[in-house]
């Protein structure tokens, strides 16, 4: 990442879809991905949550980059983070109440996610603030995409439905939406995931 | 470590706790007044829905369950009573599930629905689904029994969901039509 040659918002982007999607390719964060996937909308509105709070932490982390002593770095990103992530949460309690029913633990948890804290230590410390909004939006959008590929296959497989909406008039494998169902789901999207990549993205680019 | 270190970190911390504090009192003076509306027109809709014909809900009082109050109502159209409204609350999978029932002067239910639970997600709030609560619907509180197979006289258990089912059943809606018919009969 610190290289000196200059790297395109373009590159930036898809870094965090691709080559280091935060589930399919570094395996973090895993515990919202199982927990929250059960319903296509679920796995979406928070994929939408931690896309919010990652670019805004990636964004405040820059600004304040040279501003902060490295000794207290890492109480300095947790603050920051809990600070978004509180915002979050009180604004989604207020403004989408039935989601926040279903979903407001897990929102609360976003603080502890590895890979926000992950890129704010790595990318956003080291780098100018577009820059930085650029990765956090990659990296947010990467897990968007992969909680809501995750929940649409457990909620059409599990209960024959998707965004709540009954399409299937049955339950091909009710074990989907429990949480075993969940491990087969990330894990066998996972491969697929990588599969695509070696074959079809990573190839055709010139980095390999 | 030296004294401009520890003068830099103790600034540090106090700006960002400083900047960080003011932010979220910020934003909570925007967000309680309408979290807190929010909690009111809830309550407000969910009676409503219960018995729509209704003009007029009022409190009757209130009970316990699991240890946990509720609270129990009246509807009314013009003088006459249409209905009663009890709230109650089953012991679910890994929740209480909070339950409102409406029924008919004669204890017959007319609706149930679910105001909230913590089931697990994606399979114990299937007992949110019209299918499982439509079927509570004209039933009096002998036939509200939880059974595994198909059924019109009693209610049928959700495939997967027994605990959660069960709670609803033979747990809030059962004990709370129990309590609402001993009260109405008792007092009046």
């Amino acid at each position: 990442m610190s290289q000196q040659k200059k790297i395109s918002y373009k590159e930036l982007f898809l870094n965090g879809i691709v080559k280091e999607n935060t589930i399919f390719k570094l395996a973090l964060s895993l515990c919202p991905a199982i927990a929250v996937t059960s319903s296509l909308r679920n796995g979406f509105l928070m994929g939408v949550a931690v896309m919010f709070v990652q670019v805004m932490v990636n964004i405040t982390i820059s600004l304040m980059r040279s501003f902060i002593h490295p000794r207290i770095r890492l109480p300095i990103f947790m603050l920051v983070i809990s600070g978004w992530v509180t915002i979050t949460d009180m604004s989604m309690a207020a403004f989408a109440p039935d989601a926040y029913k279903q979903m407001g633990l897990y929102i609360q948890l976003i603080v502890a996610f590895a890979s926000i804290l992950a890129r704010a230590e790595m990318f956003a410390s080291k780098n100018n603030v577009m820059p930085s909004m650029f990765d956090g939006l990659g990296m947010g959008i990467g897990f968007m995409f992969a909680l809501t590929v995750i929940s649409f296959f457990r909620e059409l497989l599990g209960k024959g439905a998707l965004w709540g909406v009954s399409i299937l008039n049955a339950k091909p494998l009710l074990i989907m939406v429990l949480p075993a169902g969940g491990f087969f789901a990330v894990g066998i999207l996972m491969a697929l995931f990588n599969w695509i990549d070696k074959r079809y993205i990573s190839s055709t680019t010139t980095h390999h | 470590m030296t004294n401009s270190d520890i003068i830099k970190i103790t600034l540090n911390l106090v700006v960002v706790y400083l900047i960080g504090g003011l932010l979220l009192a910020g934003v909570y003076a925007k967000t309680s007044p309408i979290m807190y509306r929010n909690a009111i027109i809830e309550k407000d809709r969910a009676l409503k829905k219960m018995l729509p014909e209704a003009d007029k809900v009022e409190k009757l009082g209130d009970w316990k369950i699991h240890e946990k109050a509720a609270e129990y109502f009246v509807a009314k159209k013009g003088d006459k009573t249409i209905g009663y409204i009890i709230q109650s609350f089953g012991k679910g999978y890994s929740s209480y599930i909070n339950v409102l029932i409406a029924v008919a002067p004669d204890f017959k239910v007319l609706k149930i629905d679910i105001l909230s639970h913590a089931e697990t997600p994606g399979l114990g709030d299937e007992i949110e689904t019209p299918e499982f609560k439509g079927q509570f619907v004209g039933k009096s509180v002998e036939q509200i029994r939880l059974v595994k197979t198909e059924t019109k006289e009693n209610i049928q258990a959700i495939t997967g969901v027994t605990i959660s089912s069960r709670a609803v059943t033979d747990d809030a809606v059962k004990n709370g039509l129990t309590f609402l018919i001993k009260t109405i009969k008792g007092g009046a």
